[in-house]
């Protein structure tokens, strides 16, 4: 037995050591030379950033009032996608309304959407006269769109809203889903009413899942770059991710890493508490025995229920889609009875229209940028996959609880760490001359780092919950048998975890190709990303050439989603 | 004896003062590096060595701050096939960022940058060598002094106050800066977030360095001396104070602020600071930006745009043979190299190009002219006290 255990040891512990190096580099590495870099040489604060951000006249426009809506949108984002994602979990999971299959499929597509599409095209439709110029399509059409509804904190969190209850619509159908029917239909047998069983039998085998999605969506409302920088800056409305980019991008590195910090430390704690009352079960896919689920009749309701569901969908899926697409062959900004072209899409440069910009499929500069996301993408998935998996595999071999601590902890940190500041404490590492590691700056290899980085999380509980699927007793056979380790994994762990694997593999390609926070301060001309191109153009006021790209991403973050979710079939249950 | 003591020392002091003054201004003369004097090779080259030499490297690379260097590239692709010409639209504020960044690391970058907010490029980018200034001989004797040094020059721009001359016929609607803090305009006023641009930051900077003409400005329209309030240091100051007290709205392109200001058929548009030339746009784009340049004490800043190597830059032939094209042939427009800038509300730096038509001559135009050296100090302070006004 003891030779046993020596000749497993052996290769885990390397294995788990060299875990630990690169999780060190990623993920510890450039948090501390972001606090390193904020600290002055000399150790006197007064004239540093920190004083700048929390204690000086500026602090208020810069940190304080930042902050505050930057908890507003989170905590907003995170009530209304819950609620709205429970309510579409429950139509689709138990009740018997029709097309609730059809429903289950498009909700999860806003998801795979690139977070500024909506907020596009919410720019689109609600744009007012408060900015002059040629108004949205509901002020065209003479009516009067108030600024609240236009600009500022409600149409950022309606827009986030409007992706993210789609994660909590997939979290908590997935409990709903492992929800016991036969649980159910006894509870109703023996008499209780069906508000006792949805109180006292339902809801507490959901609670998980609903904070789960509610911690989730608060984690992208906290950190979501594109939505308050294309829809708040009117109305002078800005959250810490866009104090934070005007600071880093005009050069103020200092001030911009401390509100980077500040960031991190403030959502980490409240995704951490989040995260301990769930009782660690955070984010995992909840599985639970498949038993013959029963619907519950919605009778006179069914009409409403099934209308109000459609709705949602109509409006978060199919209308900024359907927005999106006119507008790119709008010859005027967002108006419909100046004429239709196809210039946007395929025109040559003509000087009269974008300032002779040529159509998206004419732009070398976007077809390099299409090239380059794909293969950041491919890169990226790759790479957290096998370091998913590795980490995975030393925690299911290895027994020292603290390499397992650590290599658990590092995994999920970066969970806490908005995008954007991600980005900052990237550059802080890997692209300022004192940084101790090689400088990557304007290479494409920073971004496959970062976004490697951001996607641990992910990839790790992925790879576990794979892993876990193949019994250990499989695995002690191959050992008693002689395999190696490289034998085993290559023919045992391998081959019976590759769908789940290869599914998550999909997913962290979409959810890298479609954001925008994490490279945004990356993205150098010569490494052009798609998401970053849209941003500039819609910055720039190239409403059609922005709308056209953003189409291309969703197109290739939703099909290559379907195809994840389908290889992935066991983690959408409810479609059983 | 007492007076004359007086007065020897007071020389002195002024002696001692002035010399100092001499030195700090040898001091802060900008370190410009000459990109010839880095590669000698090209300091004799004919034209035709160069064009040779360029087509060799095939590819040129550039990052600009106008949009309109997707035309430049047109034409620049049109007159010289075998050099592929790669241009990004870039502000110069983030520019100056990625130009540094990109130094720094060593990594690809442009090999020509056409850029303004000469403040910080002077201040940061020559001092450390970023950027190299290049002259092309042919064009020399047609430039002043400081359109050749410490960068090369090939127009200036602006940031102007401008109105909709559709909605407003008989002319300008604000004779008087001042009168954009009043409750007519509340709410009316556009410009791009001047803590995101550094021409926007250069304007508000011009009127706290002009405190003086902004304060007498103030007693013409309100007919009596103005009163700072606390922590306002001078008129400058207090006008930027009451101008965001004012709800200014803020954009993130000057497109943006075009389109707002400018977009026919509004009948209360609001007025805004863009740049005059972009009244080129005008039939184009659906259009009716005009300058209200006699709004006192002055309708905003007129600055250089400047072209420059980088330290870095791979193409060296090519990066030199853009330069001298986008300085424009010898006709008296420039021809068509020249013609994107060639606009009414741009202003050629060449004396041999004459001003475009349809705009107001130079001289005639009372946009202060910046002054780098002196924004440069100033513009860190500017931008934080709109942090606190915001």
């Amino acid at each position: 037995m003891h030779t046993l255990t020596r000749r497993i040891k052996n290769p885990v512990t390397l294995l788990g050591l060299v875990v630990l190096i690169l999780l060190g580099i990623l993920v510890a590495g450039p948090l501390a030379s972001l606090v390193a870099s904020t600290i002055p040489a000399d150790g006197d604060f007064t004239d540093s950033a920190w004083r700048d951000a929390l204690a000086s006249p500026m602090s208020e426009n810069l940190f304080w009032t930042p902050l505050g809506n930057s908890l507003l949108v989170a905590v907003a984002t995170a009530v209304l996608s819950t609620a709205l994602g429970a309510f579409l979990a429950w139509v689709v999971v138990l009740s018997n309304a029709p097309f609730r299959k059809l429903i289950g499929l498009l909700a999860t597509i806003p998801f795979a959407l690139p977070s500024f599409a909506i907020a596009l095209a919410w720019s689109s439709v609600f744009r007012n006269d408060r900015v002059g110029g040629s108004p949205g399509i509901l002020a065209g059409m003479g009516l009067d769109v108030p600024d609240w509804l236009a600009w500022g904190a409600v149409p950022v969190t309606l827009t986030l809203v409007a992706h993210y209850f789609s994660l909590s619509f997939i979290i908590i159908a997935s409990a709903l889903a492992g929800l016991g029917g036969d649980l159910l239909s006894a509870a109703q047998l023996t008499g209780a009413s069906k508000l006792r069983v949805a109180t006292s039998i339902a809801l507490p085998t959901v609670a998980p899942a609903l904070l789960s999605g509610f911690l989730l969506a608060f984690a992208e409302g906290v950190s979501n770059f594109a939505a308050p920088a294309l829809l708040g800056l009117p109305v002078r409305f800005q959250t810490l991710s866009t104090r934070l980019y005007g600071s880093i991008s005009t050069g103020d590195l200092e001030r911009g890493y401390v509100l980077a910090i500040l960031l991190v430390v403030v959502a980490a704690v409240i995704l951490y508490l989040g995260n301990r009352t769930t009782g660690g079960r955070s984010f995992a896919v909840v599985t639970g025995k498949a038993s013959r689920r029963q619907t519950i009749p919605l009778g006179k309701a069914k009409g409403v229920v099934t209308a109000l569901a459609g709705l949602l969908i109509f409006v978060t899926t199919v209308l900024p889609l359907v927005v999106l697409t006119l507008t790119t062959f709008s010859r005027r900004s967002n108006r419909f009875d100046d004429g239709f072209t196809l210039h946007y899409w395929f025109g040559e440069s003509d000087p009269s229209i974008s300032h002779g910009m040529a159509g998206v499929f004419r732009n070398d500069q976007l077809i390099q940028a299409t090239g380059t996301t794909i293969g950041y993408g491919i890169a990226v998935a790759i790479g957290a996959v096998l370091l998913g998996l590795l980490a995975a595999y030393v925690i299911r071999r290895s027994k020292s609880k603290v390499v397992n601590g650590t290599i658990s902890f590092l995994s999920y940190v970066p969970f806490l760490i908005p995008g954007i500041a991600m980005g900052a404490a990237f550059i802080a590492l890997f692209g300022s001359a004192s940084s101790p590691l090689p400088n990557l700056y304007g290479t494409f290899w920073i971004l496959v780092l970062a976004g490697i980085t951001a996607s641990i999380p992910f990839a790790f509980q992925t790879s576990k919950s794979a892993l876990g699927q193949v019994s250990h007793e499989l695995e002690e056979a191959a050992v008693l048998a002689g395999a190696s380790t490289r034998r085993r994994i290559g023919s045992i762990l391998a081959p019976l975890s590759a769908r789940g694997i290869t599914g998550g593999a999909m997913l962290v390609f979409v959810t890298t190709v479609r954001d925008l926070s994490l490279v945004v301060l990356l993205v150098t001309p010569a490494i052009p990303l798609l998401a970053v191109e849209t941003f500039r153009y819609a910055e720039e006021g190239f409403t059609q050439h922005a709308n056209a790209i953003t189409l291309i991403i969703a197109l290739i973050s939703v099909i290559v989603t379907i195809l994840a979710r389908k290889l992935q079939g066991q983690q959408q249950p409810w479609a059983q | 004896m007492k007076n004359l003591l007086k007065v020897t020392s007071l020389s002195l002091a002024a002696l001692l003062l002035a010399s100092c003054a001499g030195t700090s201004e040898a001091d802060s003369e900008i370190g410009t590096v000459d990109a010839n004097e880095q590669h000698p090779e090209f300091a004799d080259m004919s034209h035709d060595e160069l064009v040779e030499a360029a087509e060799k490297e095939g590819e040129v690379v550039v990052y600009a701050f106008t949009s309109r260097i997707a035309t430049v590239a047109e034409e620049f692709g049109a007159a010289y096939p075998q050099i592929d010409i790669v241009a990004h639209d870039i502000s110069s504020s983030e520019q100056i960022e990625r130009l540094r960044s990109e130094h720094d690391a060593g990594a690809e970058t442009a090999d020509v940058a056409y850029v303004s907010d000469a403040p910080v490029v002077w201040n940061e980018l020559l001092s450390d060598g970023v950027l190299q200034r290049y002259v092309p001989e042919r064009v020399e004797d047609e430039l002043d002094d400081q359109y050749k040094d410490p960068l090369l020059t090939n127009r200036l721009s602006t940031k102007v106050l401008m109105y909709n001359e559709e909605a407003n016929p008989d002319g300008a609607p604000v004779e008087n800066l001042w009168e954009l803090t009043e409750d007519k305009w509340a709410s009316k006023v556009v410009m791009v977030d001047p803590t995101q641009r550094g021409d926007y930051l250069d304007l508000l900077t011009e009127m706290v360095l002009r405190a003086d003409e902004m304060a007498a400005s103030y007693e013409e329209h309100f007919g009596e001396p103005i009163e700072l309030d606390e922590g306002n240091e001078n008129a400058g100051y207090q006008y930027i104070a009451d101008l965001y007290a004012n709800d200014v709205i803020l954009l993130s392109s000057t497109d943006d602020v075009n389109e707002a200001v400018g977009a026919t058929g509004q009948e209360d548009a609001p007025v805004g600071f863009t740049s005059y030339s972009d009244r080129r746009d005008n039939a184009e784009e659906g259009w009716a930006l005009q300058v209200a340049d006699e709004a006192a004490p002055g309708p905003g800043i007129i600055f250089p745009a400047m072209l420059g190597i980088t330290a870095e830059a791979e193409n060296q032939a090519a990066a030199r043979l853009l330069i001298d094209f986008m300085m424009g042939d010898d006709s008296e427009n420039g021809g068509p190299a020249y013609e994107p800038f060639y606009v009414a509300g741009d202003y050629p730096t060449r004396n041999d190009i004459v001003d475009p038509e349809d705009a107001l001559p130079r001289e005639e135009f009372p946009a202060w002219e910046i002054t780098p050296e002196d924004s440069a100090g100033l513009r860190d302070d500017v931008n934080d006290f709109i942090l606190t006004v915001e």
